[in-house]
């Protein structure tokens, strides 16, 4: 993968809040990202679509990092978040993931109570300071994570006894519990039925007015629904980003017509 | 612009559909204009029954046509220029239909005027300006089987000369009318014919600002004027 390409689209953004620049990514010498350059405005919902095992993820993880815990994956060029490149060496990946936070696939809770899995990053990041600190903070999270109401009379229950959707929001709270400024969800509702679906994308429409949110999603009617910019990965490459509406309505590359409108490539 | 390729077949088939369909409702448009015209030239009832039959397919096309838009809509959630292309054609079928509604009412027109006897003001007016939308309305169509935009952008200018036109046999049947007050009614008559033409140079407007959209992604409504 050597060939030069130049993204279609607008992948600037007049706020960003992080930038990629030249992003590349390699498992051992084989490369997964190539050459990614791109803008993430703030308070801004960008979905990442393209067809299975075209780097989505991979790209993903490069914006907190996630990808050191993989050892034969290297990252070159950089990647900024208000404008401090994430992969200097000064910075801590562990502060960075707290303000980098993650929503994966399949909701993992702790097997704790649904109380200790959102208390639990506040914690260990000593976000509170007693007893009361910690009942607000958790309360306040799990109540932007839309979920107060259903559980308010069973905290202490464990969080891996609540439906798939539930267990899907309390990751959500466990992760803006720390306070992030931006939230990484990869295919978060892939394991959800319609009506969970419908409610973490309603909870990521609320969400935005406070975080910067990037969703890596297979579906392109959610990324339709729920994204202000939609970008289109192609084998490693940023084929194509621009507002939702314009991708979805006159994509300007041709794969990305094709992708979209379920043609053969 | 493809419209095959697909990986769902009946995708294809769907797509296909919808665009045969449009182009045999336009040739039904176009012939009812063409008849309706002759209706008015001779004053044939026979003529003028024609025309309704093939408004009542027109009708039934649109319904159809649309209604499978909203299959594919439901079923396929299109996107890109497939959507284009259903959402396109969703409004030029109406335009068209419109377009039969009009042709119809220069036909019964043109079977009243026969009715109450002969004297054919006006209708050189109507001939050439009746050439002039049945031109428009070929080239309309021709750029939507061709997926052509450039000759829907030069279908819109047909339209001016067309309203150009329309403005100055006005002012002649008003002068005709100012000296003879006894043609008023007859008179009238003609000139409602001749807003029906020009309201198909209209709607043939509309349908090349769909072709635009469907062939460049821009919606060009109300830029021309
Ligand atoms: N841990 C890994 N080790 C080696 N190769 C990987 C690893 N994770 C992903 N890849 C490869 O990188 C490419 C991109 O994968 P991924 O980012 O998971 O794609 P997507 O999320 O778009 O489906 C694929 O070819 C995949 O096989
Ligand atoms: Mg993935």
């Amino acid at each position: 993968m050597t060939n030069e390409y130049t993204t279609v689209g607008r992948p600037s953004s007049i706020n960003p809040k992080i930038t990629a620049d030249s992003v590349s990514v390699y498992y051992g010498d084989k490369q997964a990202i190539q050459d990614v350059s791109l803008d993430i405005g703030a308070n801004e919902v960008i979905a990442f679509i393209g067809p299975s095992g075209c780097g989505k993820s991979t790209f993903l993880r490069t914006i907190n990092r996630m990808n050191d815990t993989i050892d034969i994956c290297s990252v070159k060029g950089k990647m900024s978040l208000d404008g401090v490149n994430i992969y200097d060496p000064n910075v801590d990946p562990v502060e960075l993931r707290a303000r980098v936070g993650m929503v994966f696939q399949k909701p993992n809770p702790f097997p704790k109570s649904i109380y200790d899995n959102v208390a639990y990053g506040a914690r260990i990041h000593g976000l509170a300071d007693n007893r009361i600190e910690l009942d607000e903070m958790v309360e306040k999270s799990l109540r932007s994570a839309g979920l107060w109401e259903e559980v308010k009379d069973r905290l202490h229950s464990p969080g891996i006894g609540l439906s798939g959707g539930q267990q899907q929001r309390l990751c959500i709270a466990r992760t803006i519990a720390v306070n992030p400024e931006v939230i990484l969800m990869d295919e978060p509702c892939s394991a959800l039925d319609p009506i969970a679906t419908a409610k973490i994308e309603e909870l990521i429409a609320e969400l935005s007015s406070n975080y910067t949110i990037v969703v890596v999603t297979h579906s392109m009617q959610q990324a339709a629904r729920i994204s202000n910019r939609t970008a289109y990965f192609h084998l490693g490459k940023l084929i194509e980003v621009d507002d939702t509406n314009t991708v979805f309505t006159s994509p300007g590359h041709k794969l990305t017509e094709d992708y979209i409108t379920g043609r053969f490539g | 612009m493809k419209l095959d390729g697909h990986i769902s077949q009946r995708f294809n088939q769907d797509l296909e559909d919808i665009r045969t369909q449009l182009l045999e409702m336009g040739g039904l448009v176009s012939s009812q204009i063409t008849q309706a015209m002759e209706a008015l030239e001779t004053g044939d009832s026979a003529l003028g029954e024609s025309v309704e039959a093939l408004d009542k397919e027109v009708n039934r096309l649109e319904v159809e046509t649309d209604d499978l838009c909203t299959k594919i809509l439901v079923k396929r959630q299109p996107a890109a220029s497939d959507l284009r292309m259903v959402l396109a054609v969703s409004r030029i079928v109406r335009d068209l239909e419109r377009m039969g509604d009009e042709a119809t009412k220069i036909a019964q027109m043109g079977i009243r005027l026969a009715e109450e006897g002969a004297s054919p003001i006006g209708y050189a007016e109507c001939r050439s300006i009746a050439a002039g939308v049945q031109a428009m309305i070929a080239n309309a169509l021709d750029g939507f089987a061709r997926y052509d935009s450039n000759v829907a952008r030069d279908t819109i200018e047909m339209d001016q000369k067309v309203d150009e036109d329309y403005a100055s046999a006005l002012r002649s049947l008003m002068t005709y009318m100012m000296e003879d007050p006894r043609s008023i009614k007859r008179v009238m008559n003609i000139m409602w014919t001749l807003r029906s033409l020009e309201r198909i140079g209209d709607h043939t407007t509309n349908i090349c600002e769909q072709v635009i959209y469907l062939v460049d992604g821009v919606d060009e409504r109300h830029s021309f004027s």
